[in-house]
């Protein structure tokens, strides 16, 4: 006769091997004729929110609310060197958008897409709440909705039959006093069911238990009150834990507070000083990369990123970023090494191929562009890709001076990504070519409005509207330019010819 | 406000010649240099500082006299003034000047700061056939229709121009006319012409207290010299273009000289003997701002140029400036035997040159819009000044400051020391290049077959984008359209507006209609068929619709929008719109 395993072993060890939902089912079988085990109970709890665990350090969008509504501005124009509002205001070693594009929020773009990349603080409220916060880039209202919404709310989706545990009725003073059961408890709170409210009421009851002596409930206390947008509290939180113990963790949660309160330096410094605890920690020098690129200062950024390759030679994050900065600085063939290591390490995807294809063709290896390129092109995901997939050969083909190609290509992008800016000004030059002025001025225009942080449809508005003799929509264009780029030169000569054609009598 | 203190370090490097006396940026001052001027009032040694307030243009016109650093009176002014001077009308004593503030036709002088006399301008003479047909119609000769057409006529031919009621009544609607005449006709027609600037010039004595004449240039190209007791016109020059700016010299009796910057962009010198001018200076640009030193004339154009000329016209120096000049003013100061030209930029400083030589910079907070040096309280050296946002500047110039006459502008650019930073070509590369040298064969025919069929395959996923419309712009010769969309909102509603333009030389495009395809579960929309106007050819049409979300489950899809033509099955433009997913609730 075969003898069952114990049922609760049984379940710790799906726990272990990752398979949650067996040991969630495990337990509540366990649950159901012995409602009172504290075991089980706790097992499940920590299944449950590990299905649904998401990086707390990694996760981190400023909402629209946070930031148009940020009443804690005292410094409208702060210090040079000292801010992540404005890109603008750092030591200028940064390259200039006429070789590295920017993003809406003025700042080069980025060799690795992370939630706070995608799209910086925007200018007015009008550009908040416009098309580019869709599905795949969206910024939520607020933080406290948003990502967690979507992705930690799972009690809404999962279990039609009611919740596992039903907060309202929890006494939650009784499981204070609990600590094997309380830091589950806690988590799933915090994790599965998304209630800060509640989870900060057991952490607060809890650390008094602890008589305030748990680093490890004040980190939890800082966590609640950061989503809740109380960060001074939480920095008073992290700064006692820390006291206590010193964890990675912590120096992570404490620097993302000072980044959300826009003290970068500060944050720096406290990256430094984890840096002694923990020599060569990667999370910590990654942080360190991440703030100086943000803060376009990208010299010193790479130097970070380089640290952290030294640390861990298949960190994806530093190999991309260090890349992209050697494309931009006119070193393809050495990004192309850095992009041929990610293939190595398996990284197989279209924005991989799209870069080894753009790499290959400035770096004059002919032979491998087009092939990379195709394959980008079998790898697509989604029309977003696609549309880039297709921009970038358009590039290419007028390199070779194959306009033919490189308009059906611009086209294509368009098709596959009707707000394609870029896309849209490079087919404005083209039609500019064939002579055909009004669908040149059209394109143009329409690339100014999806995206007025590029300076290149103005100018070439400017230029076309100089050509054609509207000196005053060229002067209006090349001023809007002047904001999009100041250090422009063209633009800086086409002002000046104005300027003197309208002062002359 | 954090630049506050750094701003204050500059200004003591840059600005150690002089005292910053007073700074009230909420002062409520709106004037130009014109309008301003320093003078003793109340004969007790104490000069006050007179502006003539802008107000916001239309409302609020006041003129004011400031003592010290606090306001002294304020008189409400009934019109904008468009210059104002201090001047010694008479001999009685005690000795205290008159402010004249002209502003349209008329003159009002002040004297102890009360309204004293009011001098009007001499109406024109008005154009006789205009005066024949109003005559017509006051004795109801013709209809209001052959009045318009009269005055019509008179107005394309006649060289004197039309009055003011005319050109106003050809302006109306026709039902008005009638009205109009009925109330006017039975006033005599004048043609009367405005003020544009004010200046002043000593009558029989060059001393400092000496009676001065009111100095005059009008709308209609005319200058006036006015006696200044009986206010009788002395004098009457004519010039070839309407003045905007005056300096004068000399004295009436004996020999003056009227320097004048017109709108033609010439400035014409003026002499007792003559009643036309008799030199010009033709500029390249417009005239911003007219300052004599000593036998020069000094003229800040709009072209950023700062131009030195004789009093005969012959041009000294140019000196190009750093920003658009917006206004100038002298600076005298006869104890040193000191004088220079004070510009102000619009880049919020004021620069000092003494004949082509930058002698000093002063940094201002804001941009400055007029300039006046003198004796202000019992201080000789005071610069006063007023800027675009209102507010006042009072530095007193230090009794140890030196200035040198050295060229205080910068040498060469900085940019010639700076090198380029050019990267250097790598090992890799090189070694790559040698690649490229050895299979130069392999990797072009590698490249050629790539590329062919590259170009087969971009041909046919653009035929398959062109066969069922997917692109958001049609090339078709009959209707070229472009469209694009964006979404506002955050949720359940949105607004979708979608960017429409005719990009045809000429053709409008008509019959056209638009319709979405949606999933219906997820969202619902008012009207998801609607036709549109006909479009202009490179006219945005922006056209609004509403979609709300139906779903709280945090989810998006992709709404797409069809234009279509009258009797055609395929559509002639696709666009894919990614909605954003909805943050707020339905509300039930």
């Amino acid at each position: 006769m075969e003898v069952p395993m114990d049922p609760l072993f049984l379940a710790w060890s799906y726990f272990r091997r990752r398979k949650f939902q067996l040991c969630s089912d495990i337990c509540s079988k366990v649950l159901e004729d012995s409602p009172y085990d504290q075991a089980a109970w706790s097992l499940k709890t920590r299944a449950v929110t590990e299905m649904v665990y998401i990086d707390e350090v990694e996760v981190d969008q400023e909402g629209i609310a946070e930031m148009t509504l940020d009443e804690s501005s005292i410094a409208q124009v702060a210090r040079p060197g000292t801010s992540l509002r404005l890109p603008g205001t750092s030591h200028g070693v940064g390259p200039t958008p006429a070789i590295r594009p920017m993003t809406q929020s003025g700042r080069p773009i980025t060799g690795f897409v992370r939630p706070s990349t995608q799209s910086g603080r925007p200018g007015t409220m009008e550009q908040a709440i416009r098309t580019p916060r869709t599905a795949h880039t969206a910024r939520p209202v607020t933080s406290a909705s948003g990502r967690f919404v979507r992705l930690g709310t799972a009690s809404m989706l999962t279990n039609p039959e009611g919740p596992f545990i039903n907060l309202s009725r929890l006494n939650l003073a009784k499981y204070a006093q609990k600590p094997n059961l309380s830091r589950t408890l806690f988590e799933y709170i915090f994790h599965h069911e998304n209630d800060v409210k509640n989870a900060l009421d057991l952490a607060a009851l809890a650390t008094e238990n602890a008589q305030f002596k748990d680093w490890w409930w004040k980190v939890q206390l800082g966590k609640c009150y950061y989503r809740l947008g109380l960060y001074r509290e939480s920095e008073k939180q992290f700064r006692s834990a820390l006291n206590q113990q010193e964890m990675v963790d912590v120096y992570l949660y404490l620097a993302k507070v000072y980044q959300r309160l826009d003290q970068p330096i500060t944050a720096l410094n406290l990256f430094k000083q984890g840096l002694d605890h923990f020599p060569g920690e990667v999370t910590l020098l990654t942080g360190i990369a991440r703030i100086h690129e943000e803060m376009n200062n990208i010299t010193s950024a790479t130097e970070y990123y380089k640290d952290v390759l030294k640390q861990d030679n298949t960190h994806v994050e530093a190999i991309a970023c260090i890349g992209s900065n050697h494309f931009y600085t006119d070193q393809p063939e050495i990004a192309l090494r850095f992009y041929r290591r990610l293939l190595q390490m398996g990284v197989y995807n279209c924005q991989l191929y799209n870069n080894l294809g753009l790499c290959c063709f400035y770096a004059q290896q002919y032979d491998m562009t087009l092939s990379s390129f195709e394959r980008a092109l079998a790898l697509v995901a989604n029309d977003e890709e696609q549309a880039d997939v297709w921009y970038n050969i358009g590039h290419v083909a007028v390199g070779i001076g194959d306009l033919t190609l490189a308009y059906q290509c611009f086209k294509l992008a368009l098709a596959f990504n009707n707000d394609h800016a870029e896309a849209y000004n490079n087919l404005a030059v083209l039609e500019l070519r064939k002579g055909r002025i009004e669908q040149s001025k059209a394109f143009l225009q329409t690339a100014a409005s999806l995206a007025p942080h590029m300076y290149e449809p103005h100018f070439n508005y400017s230029t076309l509207s100089d050509k054609i003799g509207d000196l005053q929509s060229s002067y209006t264009a090349a001023l809007r330019s002047e904001d999009a780029f100041p250090e422009h030169v063209d633009t800086q000569q086409i002002l000046k010819h104005l300027r003197q054609h309208f002062a002359v009598l | 406000m954090s630049s506050a203190p750094e701003m204050k370090g500059n200004a003591e490097i840059n600005n150690s010649k002089w005292l910053d006396a007073h700074y009230d940026p909420v002062a409520n001052l709106y004037t130009f240099s014109s309008c301003i001027a320093l003078a003793d009032l109340h004969g007790d040694g104490e000069n006050k500082l007179v502006v003539g307030d802008l107000g916001t243009g239309s409302c609020n016109m006041k003129l004011k006299v400031y003592r010290g650093t606090g306001l002294m009176s304020e008189n409400t002014l009934l019109d904008l003034p468009t210059g104002l001077v201090a001047f010694l009308m008479d001999q009685h004593e005690p000795r205290t000047p008159a402010i004249a503030v002209a502003s349209g036709p008329f003159i009002y002088v002040y004297k102890n700061l009360r309204p004293y006399f009011k001098f009007t301008l001499p109406p024109l003479d008005v154009n006789a056939l205009e005066q024949d047909v109003w005559n017509q119609a006051r004795e109801d000769m013709i209809d209001p229709l052959s009045l318009k057409e009269m005055l019509d006529g008179i107005r394309d031919k006649a060289d004197i121009p039309l009055s003011v009621r005319s050109l106003r009544f050809l302006m109306l609607d026709p039902q008005d006319m009638e009205a109009f005449v009925n109330l006017y006709k039975e006033q005599p027609i004048r043609r009367q012409t405005v003020i544009t600037c004010i200046s002043t010039l000593k009558k029989n004595m060059a001393d400092e207290d000496a009676v001065s004449c009111l100095v005059i240039g009008t709308e209609s190209k005319d200058v006036y010299i006015l006696d200044p007791e009986a206010f009788t016109i002395l004098s009457k020059m004519s010039l070839p273009s309407a003045p905007t700016q005056m300096d004068v010299t000399g004295q009436f009796d004996v020999e003056f000289r009227i320097t004048v910057a017109c709108r033609n962009g010439n400035i014409y010198i003026l002499r007792r003997d003559s009643q036309k001018p008799k030199y010009c200076i033709e500029l390249s640009s417009h005239p911003v701002g007219l300052v004599r030193i000593g036998k020069n004339v000094v003229v800040g154009c709009a072209q950023e140029t700062l131009q030195g000329f004789t009093q005969k016209g012959k041009k000294l120096w140019t000196v190009c400036l750093p920003a658009p000049v917006t206004t100038m003013g002298v600076m005298d100061l006869p104890t040193r035997g000191f004088q220079a030209v004070l510009v102000g930029l619009a880049n919020c400083e004021v620069h000092l040159y003494r004949d082509k030589n930058l002698v000093s910079t002063i940094k201002t907070p804001d941009v400055v819009t007029s300039i006046c040096f003198g004796r202000y309280g019992r201080e000789d050296g005071t610069l006063i000044m007023t800027t675009k946002g209102g507010g006042l500047i009072v530095k007193i110039l230090k009794r140890t400051a030196v200035i040198d006459d050295k060229d205080a502008a910068p040498g060469p650019p900085l940019a010639q020391s700076i090198r380029l930073n050019v990267p250097k070509k790598t090992k890799l590369y090189v070694d790559q290049t040698m690649r490229e040298r050895e299979n130069a064969v392999a990797m072009h025919r590698a490249f050629q077959m790539d590329l062919s069929r590259l170009r087969l395959a971009a041909a046919r996923a653009y035929v398959k984008a062109l066969e069922s419309s997917l692109t958001p712009m049609s090339s078709s010769l009959s209707e070229p359209l472009k469209m694009n969309a964006v979404v506002q909102g955050l949720g359940p509603s949105f607004k979708l507006t979608l960017n429409i333009q005719n990009t045809a030389a000429c053709r409008p495009v008509m019959n056209l209609a638009i319709s979405f395809l949606y999933d219906e579960s997820l969202y619902s929309m008012r009207t998801a068929f609607f036709k549109i106007p006909l479009l202009v050819p490179g006219l945005n049409y922006p056209i609004d619709t509403f979609v709300e979300c139906l779903s709280d489950k945090g989810i998006s899809d992709i709404i797409k929008v069809f234009v279509l033509r009258e009797g055609k099955s395929a559509p002639l433009l696709t666009a894919h719109i990614n909605m954003p997913v909805s943050e707020g609730l339905p509300l039930n």
